[in-house]
């Protein structure tokens, strides 16, 4: 028979979570803003683009993807109110006016012949930026205090991963020629170093800082 | 990226054929006509008519390229409209969720074309369903997507359901039940946001529904969808209540279609 008396850890020998993070509840709240702002104008942009384009695959696959970021949208919509933002679209914001011009220049393209850029600047630069934020932030937050986060982020990352890897293959399906490669690596270069002074998609220190500072000694 | 993008611009690669709504009614080809099916010979459509097959072949096309437009009219929406100025973000949310819900009946509907033996391409495509997306009032656009076209939806898909199950075919079958479901939460959002955006704005749910009316009445084909046994496609009460019509609006689709066919007769 069982001894129900018998004590047990709280945490299992190989439950190694720990309870500091690096966000307190203030900061994961405007980093949360950050997403869900970016979240809302990518999912508009690839509804709007999904006339636009000629290429059937292409058309579908932004459509299902345009459902994706909405449903990310609404996941960190839900979860301000829950770090004491009540009122959600006060923070939902850009980071930056960096922020605002990047969105601005990755919907520019809008003619039929554009597909290369539409998709490079969705599937080469913001999900990259995205995926490198989110998971910056998974790995860095409270395992305890945040989880509800850390849950929200893995669904989504995973979607983005897949997302990422069927837009990049549709890029490369529909790169055939050096002047279509040259185009694509054009717009990126633009809209990467839009989201370099931006400094990612929860503006400077998207990704922390990998840097040491080093005291120099007299 | 434009706001509001013309339907005579919508993208298409070679294989599709733009046609005015005259010169695709006009085609002998066409869903309404083969078949002998002018307002004066209505026959629902059944495997045992003389053209029933090649009439549900010319409609799964147009299912299709409806499917196709649909997906572009939701997507527009998300993006035409300023957020909390225009609409809230539920709205676009559920417009999200109906691009994803367009793009799998565009996968199931070319599928299906291709189980029936039709080729992309084979027949016409008019912009119609995308114009009444690109009216500038959301609520007016929702109404008369949602509830007009969408509503068509639940008919043509309960009809096709049901050619399957006559014709024997499962695969058919399945697929038409699986999108009617989706139809019916099209409608039901269509309904919903009507009544919330409109709560307190009598003048604008008046336009809205009567912006519903002129869509109902452009699709009601001469009598083509209708209550009548003859009608092709069929009025289909029971899911259209599901998503938020009530007795009499339903009555006034099948008055309307009564009178369109009276009228083509006269």
């Amino acid at each position: 028979m069982t001894d129900t008396k018998r004590p047990r850890e709280p945490f299992a020998p190989w439950d190694r979570r720990s309870l500091p993070g690096l966000f307190d509840v203030d900061e994961t709240a405007e980093r949360i803003g950050y997403y869900k702002w970016a979240e809302i104008k990518l999912f508009e942009a690839l509804g709007g683009w999904v006339a636009t384009v000629p290429e059937l695959d292409v058309k579908l696959r932004l459509g299902t993807h345009c459902y994706h970021h909405a449903w990310h949208a609404d996941l960190f919509d839900k979860r301000l109110p829950e770090l004491r933002e009540m009122q959600t679209e006060r923070l939902t914001v850009p980071p930056n006016d960096h922020m605002v011009e990047f969105f601005e220049s990755m919907t520019e393209p809008e003619a039929a012949h554009m597909t290369i850029e539409k998709l490079v600047g969705v599937y080469r630069v913001l999900i990259p930026h995205k995926i490198a934020a989110y998971t910056y932030h998974r790995n860095g937050t409270s395992e305890i205090t945040d989880m509800p986060t850390i849950r929200i982020l893995d669904f989504i990352l995973q979607d983005e991963f897949n997302d990422w890897r069927e837009g990049e293959m549709l890029i490369q399906s529909m790169i055939e020629s050096p002047e279509e490669l040259e185009r694509a690596m054009s717009h990126q270069t633009k809209l990467e170093k839009i989201m370099l002074a931006a400094g990612g998609i929860a503006g400077p220190g998207s990704i922390g800082n990998p840097y040491v500072e080093v005291v120099e000694k007299n | 990226m434009r706001k509001i993008f013309p339907a005579e611009e919508l993208a298409r690669d070679s294989r599709f054929i733009r046609q005015s709504n005259e010169q695709r009614m006009g085609d002998p080809r066409g869903a309404r006509i083969a078949g002998g099916n002018t307002s004066g010979n209505l026959a629902k459509l059944t495997p045992g008519l003389p053209n029933g097959p090649d009439r549900a072949r010319a409609l799964m096309h147009g299912i299709f390229v409806g499917e196709i437009q649909a997906l572009e009219g939701a997507g527009r929406t998300c993006w035409d409209f300023e957020l909390g100025d225009e609409v809230p973000l539920a709205l676009k949310l559920d417009m999200a969720r109906q691009c994803w819900d367009e793009a799998r009946h565009c996968e199931i509907s070319v599928s299906l074309a291709e189980h029936m033996g039709t080729e992309l391409g084979e027949y016409a495509e008019n912009a119609l369903l995308y114009e009444a997306a690109c009216n500038p009032d959301p609520v007016l656009r929702l109404t008369g997507v949602n509830r007009a076209l969408e509503g068509l939806a639940i008919d043509v898909f309960n009809t096709m359901k049901e050619f399957g199950n006559m014709a024997g075919d499962p695969v058919l079958e399945f697929c038409e039940d699986w999108m009617l479901a989706d139809e019916v939460t099209h409608v039901k959002m269509g309904s919903d946001w009507l009544r919330r955006l409109t709560e307190n704005d009598k003048d604008r749910l008046d336009k809205a529904l009567e912006f519903q009316k002129v869509v109902d009445r452009l699709f009601s084909f001469n009598g083509f969808r209708g209550e009548d046994d003859d009608s092709p496609i069929q009025l289909t009460r029971r899911f259209r209540e599901l998503a938020g019509f009530t007795d009499e609006e339903i009555d006034e689709i099948a008055d309307m279609s009564r009178d369109a066919r009276s009228e083509a007769n006269a």
